[in-house]
């Protein structure tokens, strides 16, 4: 059975490994492994199992309605991943978001971010086997869930930024609920360390394990916490779109670019969101959330909706109209930057719209990390990266 | 004493009754499923506790899902064992049955407790060892019979495993029968009881080595490297399905039973403080329970060894380690002389 498949392959004797769409470690994706001995010769990431025409149905869609098509590429990250989006629509209505619906949108993209990572965390644990991890992070992302729900009424797909602004104000005792948050995940963050980046086993998986040095991670476009532990000081959000001009934070940035590293970079960045949530929330200027061209739109009847912090969209919304053009726009996702470059031909739906997500532009470290390095490190490699199928593949 | 008027009330000798009871009621086959049932709910419990969840509970809330083992049973007892096209049918089906049953062999040997066994030999530690070892070779077996490269490259993985967990745990046993001048696990029993020191203060490196190795060959993590979920899906066991399935799930639990009363027995006094055949099988029951949950719960705390570091751990670490344990050993054994 083995003998078949020892034959000569790229001038290697190896074994043609399938890992994939079911198996216990794939996720929705296969990985075609060539293994010599124990030693991994190349790895083809057969990628696209779970390729939802995402690009092509939004050309179908109002331009409301394409949000909340994009933001189930990555529902686990979905106000990140809708942001460059709306801020790209807007700028070709030519409107801006008030200052408040612009700090809004960082305090739950910040939040979104944590939920993320530890998403990624968790995953990246139970890769390991460290089933402890998995649950950790899963059990203590339902905080930031809450919180999430708290702010716009839904748990993932919470569709909460609109061109214009956001469609809910902060709610009564959610400076509280998100110091209480606060205080409890930086207690965690301190068992995650002590637990699972201390782990002598951990860090013997990881250690040394899937290193993309600084120069072949820029050649190769990897994005997000992948590139900043890499050495790279790139972070979207230094480009200041929403309320990040205004906030003071400094990108987590690694050495070495291993496997470790690239864990570490997240539990730091968590921190890191949360210090930014926290300025934020002392910074949160007061004044409308919504934009007053759509506002005004609005029937006298459904105004009494807005005192109390909720948007009610005008019926003409959903027939804008954004002026001809090309735009393009980036945003940091939990997972890494992603771009949109939209072409409208002055219609109510976009002409097209091109999407790049973070976790298609780090596929490709499937190829060039594992090899050299054993089978073993494969789930290592991959539970460090935070790949995220469904965004890759759109 | 109550078995010699049981013998006399069947009218069959002492010696056939006590060959019948040991491996299938206790230390044997009865208890033993009792123990897998109850440790893979403690497990799945204690490890709940740790990671902030309930764990199984909805099959019987009134016992807190103690159920759900048995609930698992009885689905892997009524499901189609699927033996596909390519297998090499007799092996395949063979393997987790003689898997199983080379490993229940050991309980006609290990003392569950003053006089209970099922028969006594000055050479019972070289049994146990060599009947364990048996298992491996299966395993192999069934990781070629599946005729899938996980299953293949998990036997690979227990090959290798093996190999360097069974001379770390031989020369663990071995320093305890340098240490008390016998290869009979009664009479390191009594050994114990009569200068009142147990083998896990006399000889802690042997004590050490021993439950390392024996983590190692059960598959606990941090060295569930055989099964490696992440990478090859459920290592030699990945083709199996229904009841064949739930045995090679046994055979993990039923190695560490066996080796868990070994490790009492050798290290934990065996049924000291107690003498009396009750008193002291639950003295032992209860002592190698304790070591069992607490290997377990190790699943709670680390992640999975890479395969080289274990071996590295194994070959460069324990093995120097071993002489050592042997040497303090004899050591000892002349401080009792």
């Amino acid at each position: 059975m083995i003998g078949r498949e020892l034959g000569q392959r790229d001038g290697y004797r190896v074994v043609e490994l399938y890992i994939g769409p079911q198996h216990p470690a794939s996720g929705h994706m296969r990985l075609v492994v060539y293994l010599d001995g124990d030693i991994i010769v190349r790895v083809d990431p057969d990628i696209g199992y779970v390729h939802r025409t995402m690009e092509k149905l939004s050309e179908i869609r109002e331009y409301v309605r394409v949000i909340s098509l994009i933001e189930r590429m990555t529902i686990i990250d979905s106000c990140n991943i809708t942001l460059p989006f709306v801020e790209a629509v807007e700028k070709l209505l030519g409107i801006e978001a008030p200052p408040r619906a612009k700090y809004l949108r960082t305090i739950l993209c910040e939040i979104n971010r944590i939920s993320s990572h530890l998403y990624g965390l968790g995953i990246g644990g139970i890769f390991l086997n460290h089933s402890t991890m998995f649950m950790w992070g899963f059990g203590d992302r339902e905080v930031f869930v809450h919180l999430a729900s708290l702010l716009t009424g839904a748990r993932l797909t919470h569709t909460y930024n609109i061109f214009g602004g956001v469609r809910r104000d902060l709610p009564q005792g959610f400076k509280d609920e998100f110091l209480k948050a606060k205080r409890y995940m930086l207690r965690k963050l301190k068992d995650y360390d002590k637990m699972f980046f201390n782990n002598p086993v951990i860090r013997g998986r990881l250690e040394n394990v899937g290193v993309l040095p600084k120069d072949k991670a820029i050649a190769y476009g990897i994005t997000g916490p992948n590139l900043r532990a890499s050495g790279v000081r790139y972070d979207a959000r230094l480009l200041g779109y929403a309320a990040y001009s205004e906030l003071d934070f400094e990108p987590v940035v690694g050495k070495y670019g291993d496997g470790l590293e690239r864990v570490w970079v997240r539990l730091r960045e968590i921190e890191m969101s949360l210090d930014l949530i926290e300025q934020a929330l002392k910074q949160l200027p007061d004044g409308p959330i919504f934009h007053e061209r759509y506002a005004k739109m609005v029937p006298p009847a459904m105004k009494k909706w807005f005192e109390k912090g909720r948007v009610k969209l005008p019926g003409g919304y959903v027939r804008l109209r954004p002026r001809k053009g090309e735009i393009f726009s980036r945003g940091e996702m939990g997972h890494g930057e992603v771009t949109y470059y939209l072409v409208s031909d002055g219609g109510m739906m976009p002409y097209r719209l091109r999407i790049v997500t973070p976790s298609a532009r780090n596929a490709i470290m499937f190829s060039i990390l594992p090899p050299g390095n054993t089978l073993m490190d494969l789930p290592a490699i991959y539970g460090s990266m935070d790949y995220f199928p469904p965004e890759a593949d759109r | 004493m109550v078995l010699v008027e049981l013998a006399k009330i069947l009218h069959v000798p002492v010696w056939a009754l006590r060959g019948f009871l040991a491996p299938l009621v206790y230390p044997g086959l009865a208890v033993l499923l009792g123990t897998v049932l109850f440790l893979i709910w403690a497990e799945r419990k204690m490890a709940a506790r740790v990671q902030q969840r309930v764990g199984p509970y909805y099959v019987s809330p009134k016992l807190h899902g103690a159920l759900q083992l048995i609930a698992d049973g009885a689905r892997f007892a009524l499901q189609e064992i699927i033996v596909h096209i390519e297998t090499d049918r007799l092996m395949f089906i063979l393997g987790p049955i003689l898997t199983f049953t080379f490993l229940t062999l050991p309980f006609t040997v290990l003392p569950g407790g003053p006089g209970i066994y099922g028969f006594r030999s000055d050479f019972s530690m070289v049994i146990v060892y060599a009947l364990l070892t048996l298992s491996p070779i299966t395993v192999i077996l069934m990781g070629w019979a599946s005729s899938n490269k996980f299953a293949m490259i998990g036997g690979g993985r227990e090959a290798l495993l093996t190999v360097s967990g069974e001379i770390t745990l031989a020369l663990a046993m071995l320093s305890v029968a340098a240490m008390y001048g016998t290869l009979d696990f009664v009479t390191a029993v009594e050994k114990q009881m009569h200068t009142g020191i147990i083998g896990l203060v006399s000889n802690p490196i042997a004590a050490l080595l021993f439950f390392l190795a024996m983590l190692l060959l059960t598959d606990r993590v941090p060295f569930d490297i055989v099964l490696g979920e992440q990478e090859i899906v459920q290592g030699p066991y990945t083709e199996y399905s229904g009841v064949l399935y739930a045995l090679t799930m046994a055979i993990d639990y039923v190695k560490l039973y066996a080796l868990s009363l070994a490790f009492t027995l050798l290290f934990l006094g065996g049924w000291a403080p107690f003498t009396t055949p009750l008193l002291g099988a639950i003295s032992v029951y209860i002592k190698s329970l304790i070591v069992m949950l607490f290997s377990v719960f190790l699943r709670a705390v680390y992640g999975r060894m890479k395969l080289d570091q274990a071996m590295n751990f194994f070959w460069a670490r324990l093995f120097p380690l071993g002489f050592v344990a042997l040497a303090l050993g004899v050591f000892v054994h002349v401080i009792y002389a």
